[in-house]
């Protein structure tokens, strides 16, 4: 049966794959006149950028709430709502803060997106693997804390924005308030980038997920080096997150209703697809929303409000029906 | 393995204090005593899975924080009592796990027969394919076990393997460790409460008293009245059924 189950799901796989392709295209195409080469061009050069941000968000978030849910041993936590973009938001006013809108760091959208990734990639780390290592992995305490810390985290940042220079804060604010409508695309490379070096070297740690998820005993007992696995781990989940909220800034519940559609549709242990799921899953949501909000809505709603409100829905509908958390 | 003056404490309490013995290769094993006594934190320790204050595990003739928990995991197996699987996993893909340790992800044929074997020796064959979560708390701890007897380690660590079993799935499980020590020639070490299935099928007990020894020996040598009541501080009396000391306590 499981050689069935896989053939199975790689079908609803491809069958995604291509409701993305669908998507993808309808987002490129809808409302482009293709007569005048000039304004089609034009259409391009302002489509392309975003349609390839939304891809790599989607990956990014869907694999990174996978990933770090087989690290809590539980699916109804993501790395969102324990705070983490929270976190990337605080990060990224404090170092304009810090360093003023003018400085160089500020300035250049790579090298200061390169700084919030390292703050992040340490402070995310540390701060997180202590949290489990404190509340010994119980969920409800990490939720708990999660949430303390996702208000900490955006009191500190509002403050700084507060006594902030106007002047800094006005350009603070066109980056910080990055959305769908308004990617930051700068960092696509650089993104790109990051996200294979992460990949990369999690290679070994990537094929240990199907291990981790009989739970910690069961991984030690079948030769994983938890500890150090866990932490690996938890800093390429840390850093998709910030890739994830520099192009698009804050959306809390993607990563939980896509990582928890994909573990419905496809019901199996198998990272692989599951991650693949979780990040087609968050394209076509992404796309596909990005779409109607633009030609249905005409930017009246962003797509952001779709997604918490739907999400948060669905999170109380998984509460809900689940018999234990 | 060799076990020498191993402490824990947690919280500045003191609960496994000085613990030393040596594990008879082959044999089952039973640690017995009272909650809190500390047999299940000298699992864990003698299993990797808690870190000791003091002393040394020494397995095969090496310290067993110095092993390579690779290699570790093919010649040690342990079972703990928390398995909240909380993924999609049927039997045999649970099963196919113990194999890990060997194959990684890439299953051979040879791992599919061994995987087969351990299915049928823990007669899971009607549950192959279901889902670890669908079936019953005896059914699942069967599975769990066919997991470590596919992972084919000499030594079988069981942390009260019988918890939340009713009286028939508890008696097949302690049968089922009998026969991997006697068919299979596995040292099963096992932490139990029911002190009656420690006497019936194992070798030696162990039994512990606020984090010490109390008495290590023979079934024959730990099962008398006096060491029973001195550690469980009620009044016993000892039956001998079937050849065995058994215990009844009131």
């Amino acid at each position: 049966m499981s050689t069935a189950v896989i053939r199975a799901n790689r079908r609803k796989l491809v069958i995604l794959a291509v409701l993305v392709l669908l998507c993808a295209a309808g987002y490129m195409l809808v409302d482009v006149r293709f007569s005048n080469p000039k304004l089609f061009s034009y259409a391009m050069r302002l489509r392309a950028p975003k349609l390839l941000v939304m891809l790599i968000t989607a990956f990014a978030i869907g694999g990174a709430s996978i990933v770090f849910q087989t690290i809590i041993n539980n699916t109804i936590v993501t790395p969102c709502l324990l705070g983490m973009n929270s976190l990337y938001t605080l990060i990224h006013t404090a170092v304009v803060f810090f360093f003023g809108s003018g400085s160089l760091i500020a300035v250049s959208a790579n090298l200061s997106f390169a700084v919030d990734v390292v703050l992040m990639g340490i402070v995310a780390t540390v701060l997180y693997s202590w949290i489990f290592k404190k509340t010994k992995h119980n969920v409800l305490y990490v939720l708990l804390v999660g949430t303390v810390l996702t208000s900490f985290f955006g009191s500190i940042q509002s403050t700084l924005t507060r006594v902030m220079d106007p002047n800094e804060y006005d350009s603070l604010l066109n980056s910080l308030v990055a959305s769908f409508s308004n990617v930051n695309s700068e960092i696509i490379l650089f993104s790109l980038i990051l996200l294979a070096g992460v990949i990369f070297a999690l290679r070994k740690e990537l094929a240990l997920l199907d291990v981790l998820t009989l739970g910690k005993h069961q991984a030690i007992n079948l030769g994983v080096d938890y500890d150090r696995c866990i932490r690996k781990l938890l800093l390429g989940v840390t850093l998709c997150i910030a890739v994830a909220t520099a192009m698009v800034g804050p959306i809390s519940f993607l990563g939980l209703i896509i990582a928890n559609l994909s573990r419905q549709l496809l019901r199996t242990f198998r990272h692989s697809q599951l991650i693949l799921g979780s990040a087609l899953f968050g394209m076509v949501v992404l796309i596909g929303g990005q779409l109607i909000v633009e030609h249905v809505y005409s930017y009246a709603v962003p797509v952001s409000v779709f997604i918490t409100v739907g999400g948060g829905v669905y999170f109380l509908y998984l509460l809900l029906t689940r018999k234990k958390v | 393995m060799q076990i020498q003056k191993l402490t824990k404490q947690y919280d500045g309490k003191t609960v496994v204090d000085g613990v030393s013995f040596a594990i008879p290769k082959g044999k089952v094993i039973s640690l017995i005593g009272p909650n809190g006594a500390g047999k299940s934190t000298v699992m864990g320790m003698i299993s990797r899975l808690i870190a000791q204050d003091s002393g040394l595990v020494d397995f095969e003739g090496r310290d067993i924080g110095k092993w390579k928990s690779k290699e570790l995991a093919k010649r040690l197996a342990i079972l703990t009592q928390s398995n909240n699987i909380q993924m999609k996993l049927t039997v045999e893909e649970l099963v196919t796990f113990g194999r890990f340790p060997y194959s990684g992800n890439r299953i051979t044929a040879q791992d599919r027969e061994i995987i087969d074997r351990a299915i049928r020796y823990m007669e899971l064959e009607p549950f192959r394919d279901r889902f670890i979560d669908e079936l019953s708390g005896g059914q699942r701890q069967r599975a769990m076990i066919a997991m470590v007897i596919a992972q084919d380690t000499e030594y079988v660590l069981l942390d009260e393997p019988t918890n939340n079993l009713d009286i028939y799935h508890a008696t097949n499980l302690m049968k089922t460790v009998r026969k991997l020590c006697d068919e299979l020639g596995k040292t099963v070490i096992l932490v139990l409460h029911e002190i009656n299935y420690a006497a019936f099928y194992s070798d030696y007990i162990c039994a512990f008293k606020d984090g010490k020894i109390a008495k290590f020996g023979t079934v024959e040598e730990v099962m008398t009245k006096e060491n029973l009541s001195k550690i469980y501080q009620v009044d016993f009396e000892i039956l001998n059924i079937a050849g065995k000391p058994l215990s009844v306590y009131y």
